[in-house]
């Protein structure tokens, strides 16, 4: 018996912890999953980092919820794992249990400013280059004066 | 004029045997000796050497120095064979065969000579098959395979000899060397230049130069072919492919009008080489360095889109249906003789009579070869007037040759060649009226005025001797010279000299006295086909359309034309046409489409595709098929046979592959010329190539190529100026 009380008292406490029927309509919808916990942490994006360990098991019990617009992007419906910083990365996938609101990160040079997020697809990605030289090289017209 | 052609070459040799018969007796029949080939019977000539004997039992004698086109040497050793009751054995390059030997092409004692020559060639020949561009075409791997030992008794160490630079176009790996002096010979008979040579003796015997300079000749690529092991290979092929990876194409060369036959190596859609091909007739087993070595000129500077000129007048790349609507609404939009066209120097048949048919079509006649050629006379009405009638290979049977305003060395390096053959072997008397040139032979120079060709003419001068007591004559004169404002003039004196000559020397009828040197590929054809030589006509009449048919040698500007004329360009490279064209059409190259070329002879010939051209180009009669169709004036054929079909209307010899059609009415021609009214000037015949640095860039593809700028750049600073990657 006390098992169906957990089991209505979760479920009671994800329709509130997502704001009502809507909100949690929209969690399922974009996560696929409608996990509530302890939020551990917001970065500067708006990207949120709950935890709950008591009711999911190791490996499901960190997770991230993705902001609705990132670096000028509109993430709302096109989320990309790698919109997580670096900073997260690490707590997020538990290679460590300090998350960086109790223990920021040293400062390095190498850490970007603004975090970069997958560009494949866009403009901006990597395309291989040959590096044998050409069988035919075309001629050039010259520049008209 | 037969209309079969194997019958009337079949008829022309049985004529020519039977006139042989009068003329060379017959040998007799105590000429010939009996000799016995591994115990079976032979009757051979006297004089012929054990090696040919034993070739002609069919028997092949392993070799190293032998080669049939250079002297003996009988250097290697190791063409030893045993005779019968002969207490040595005897290196069978040298020997002539005695009566009623019995040669043991495979004997004990001939099988232990071999392997010990062969022993003492690998002493001293590196382990470095593997790294060498030789390997897999190497005679000494070859045989030693087939008649080395087959262990190494061998612990000592090994011989190693300094390389040497000697130019931009063969690679030498002096310790590969055999010592076999192929190259040696072959410089001093063939090429004519005696920049090679030996030093030293024994086991310090080296080839060289002596003294580090370039191996300066018009034919020098061929050492690369008759060295029968690594040491001289091709610098620009080097380690770029192996022979069994690469496709071998028959075709044609069509950088000088000879059209030398080549083999064109091609691997993965690249040329890789280009090797010479046997044709007794034409270069022998020779090609020359251009030849050989300005295919790289084909993967640079290559139009492989079609391109238009935008309002800016900047040419930019376009698709072919845009392309082709323009050509064709341009062809619709004049009339007449309003559109023209000019055919370059590497022009195939087929694409002449395609261009040809659609100009008539559309009622213009206007259509010229780049090379000049007098149209006053016979001009280009008979055939004779325009061909090197009496054949490459005629030289050979002439005793007196009259070069007037050429530099065959240059023009035709294989012409030369035979000519050298000829002063070498049968005693070939050669005079030339023209610029004092070094042809690698001995001439009388009879002067460079045109006041020379007069007195010849009237018999004046003190040559008309030696020209009149000639028993077969020939005079060759270059196109070059015919291309001077007085060029009808020459074609008339010089056809009275062999006429002259002819009627002095009492030659049977069928013997061609006069002779035409062309310099470009396309040149008979075109003329065959009813081409006008030279764009005066065009010059004195600008049309509104101008099609340049890869017509790179300039002849028409921008300025000859009025402003808002056209100019289309098809051609396979961006080189002196292109760059004022309004619409460029990209075409094939030589190596990338089944075409028919001419030679300076006559003879037709075709190439082979090899590897396909490059992006968006096409074969070039294709393309003006496409444009006939969007013009509303169709061409009527679709594949390249319908094409030759079209060809062998104009012209039947066109498509005659690899036979010769006889010219003939010299004397018709000659009293035609005789009606020329015009004077010759007094200046000097120089033909525009004098030395070996006008040689190597002629045309769009060797002006396109890095080996032939690097030649040029050694011949006129020296070959250490020409810097070369330093690998092995």
């Amino acid at each position: 018996m006390a098992g169906y009380l957990h089991v209505i008292r979760r479920a009671l406490g994800q329709l509130g912890g997502h704001g009502g029927v809507k909100g949690l309509l929209v969690q399922f919808l974009r996560a696929a999953d409608v996990k509530t916990g302890a939020l551990i942490g917001v970065d500067k994006y708006g990207n949120k980092y709950f935890e709950d360990s008591k009711n999911y098991f190791f490996g499901r019990h960190r997770w991230v919820i993705y902001t609705t617009e990132m670096n000028g992007t509109n993430t709302m419906w096109n989320v990309d794992a790698s919109m997580v910083p670096a900073e997260w990365h690490r707590w997020l996938h538990c290679m460590t249990d300090h998350p960086p609101t109790t223990h920021p990160p040293e400062p390095k040079k190498f850490l970007a400013q603004v975090h970069q997020f997958n560009v494949s697809g866009t403009s901006q990605q990597y395309v291989p280059f040959p590096t044998t030289s050409k069988k035919i090289h075309e001629w050039v017209p010259p520049k008209a004066q | 004029m037969l209309r079969l052609p194997s019958v009337g070459r079949a008829l022309a040799t049985a004529a020519k045997s039977s006139m042989a018969r009068n003329t060379v007796p017959v040998r007799a029949a105590s000429n010939m000796v009996e000799v016995f080939v591994d115990g079976k019977s032979l009757e051979v000539e006297t004089g012929t050497t054990v090696l040919q004997a034993c070739e002609k039992a069919g028997i092949q004698i392993p070799r190293f120095c032998y080669h049939e086109r250079l002297s003996v040497a009988g250097n290697c050793r190791m063409c030893l064979v045993e005779i019968e009751r002969v207490v040595k054995p005897v290196a069978a390059c040298a020997m002539p065969v005695m009566k009623g030997w019995n040669i043991l092409t495979n004997s004990e004692k001939t099988r232990k000579a071999r392997e010990g020559v062969m022993e003492f060639l690998l002493a001293n020949h590196p382990l470095d098959c593997p790294i060498c561009d030789q390997g897999g075409e190497c005679d000494l791997q070859d045989q030693s395979m087939q008649f080395g030992s087959d262990r190494s008794r061998f612990t000592e160490g090994k011989r190693a000899v300094e390389d040497k630079n000697i130019g931009p176009l063969i690679k030498t790996i002096m310790t590969r060397c055999i010592q076999c002096t192929r190259c040696v010979r072959f410089a001093s008979e063939i090429a004519g230049v005696e920049d090679l040579g030996t030093t030293g003796r024994g086991n310090n015997l080296q080839i060289g130069t002596y003294v580090e300079k370039m191996f300066m000749s018009e034919l020098s690529g061929n050492v690369i072919d008759i060295c029968p092991v690594g040491a001289l290979t091709s610098k620009p092929y080097a380690f770029t492919s192996r022979p069994w990876e690469t496709r071998k194409t028959e075709s044609i060369d069509v950088l000088d009008a000879v059209g030398s036959n080549i083999l064109v190596s091609t691997r993965g859609g690249e040329v890789m080489r280009v090797m010479p091909r046997l044709n007794e007739d034409i270069n022998e087993e020779w090609i020359s360095d251009k030849t050989r070595f300005a295919y790289d000129g084909l993967k640079r500077q290559r139009l492989t889109q079609p391109m238009v000129k935008d309002d800016a007048g900047q040419l930019t790349p376009t698709t072919w249906e845009d392309a082709l609507t323009r050509v064709a609404g341009a062809l619709q939009s004049v009339q007449g003789n309003e559109v023209a066209a000019i055919a370059g120097g590497m022009a195939d048949a087929e694409t002449l009579v395609s261009l040809k048919d659609l100009l008539n079509r559309l009622d213009s006649e206007n259509l010229c070869t780049e090379e000049v050629f007098p149209m006053s006379g016979a001009g280009t009405d008979l055939r004779s007037n325009y061909l090197l009638n009496s054949r490459i290979t005629g030289v050979e049977e002439c005793d007196l040759l009259l070069l007037v305003g050429t530099n065959p060395r240059y023009e035709a390096p294989l012409f030369n060649a035979r000519i050298r053959k000829s002063w070498l072997h049968n005693e070939l008397r050669v005079a030339m009226v023209g610029h004092n040139v070094d042809l690698s032979f001995t001439y009388d120079h009879l002067g460079e005025e045109t006041s020379v060709l007069k007195e010849l003419a009237n018999g004046t001068h003190p040559f008309c001797e030696v020209l009149s007591a000639a028993k077969r004559p020939v005079v060759v004169v270059g196109s070059s010279a015919l291309q001077r404002e007085d060029g009808a003039a020459i074609l008339s004196v010089v056809s009275s000299i062999a006429q002259n000559a002819r009627t002095s020397s009492g030659v049977e009828e069928g013997w061609k006295v006069l002779n035409v040197l062309h310099r470009v590929a396309s040149q008979v054809a075109a003329l065959d086909l009813g081409y006008k030589a030279g764009v005066d006509a065009i010059r004195a009449n600008p049309p509104k359309v101008l099609f340049l048919l890869g017509a790179d040698a300039g002849c028409i500007t921008r300025a000859d034309l009025p402003k808002d004329s056209l100019i289309i360009y098809q051609g396979h490279h961006g080189d002196v046409g292109a760059p004022m064209a309004d619409i460029i059409l990209p075409g094939a190259a030589y190596t990338e489409k089944n075409a028919t070329y001419v030679n300076t002879e006559g003879r037709s010939q075709h190439t082979r595709l090899a590897v396909s051209a490059p992006g968006m180009a096409r074969e070039d009669w294709k393309i003006i098929r496409a444009v006939s169709e969007l013009a509303g004036v169709t061409l009527p054929y679709d594949s390249v046979e319908e094409v030759r079909s079209r060809l062998a209307e104009v012209s039947p010899n066109l498509v005659r592959y690899d036979d010769v059609e006889e010219a003939n009415y010299f004397k018709q021609a000659n009293e035609l010329a005789q009606a020329v009214n015009q004077e010759l000037i007094a200046s000097p015949l120089v033909p525009p190539q004098l030395s070996a640095k006008d040689f190597y860039m002629t045309d769009s593809i060797s002006r396109a190529s890095q080996t032939m700028a690097k030649c040029v750049k050694a011949v006129t600073e020296g070959s250490a100026a020409v810097d070369e990657p330093s690998v092995c």
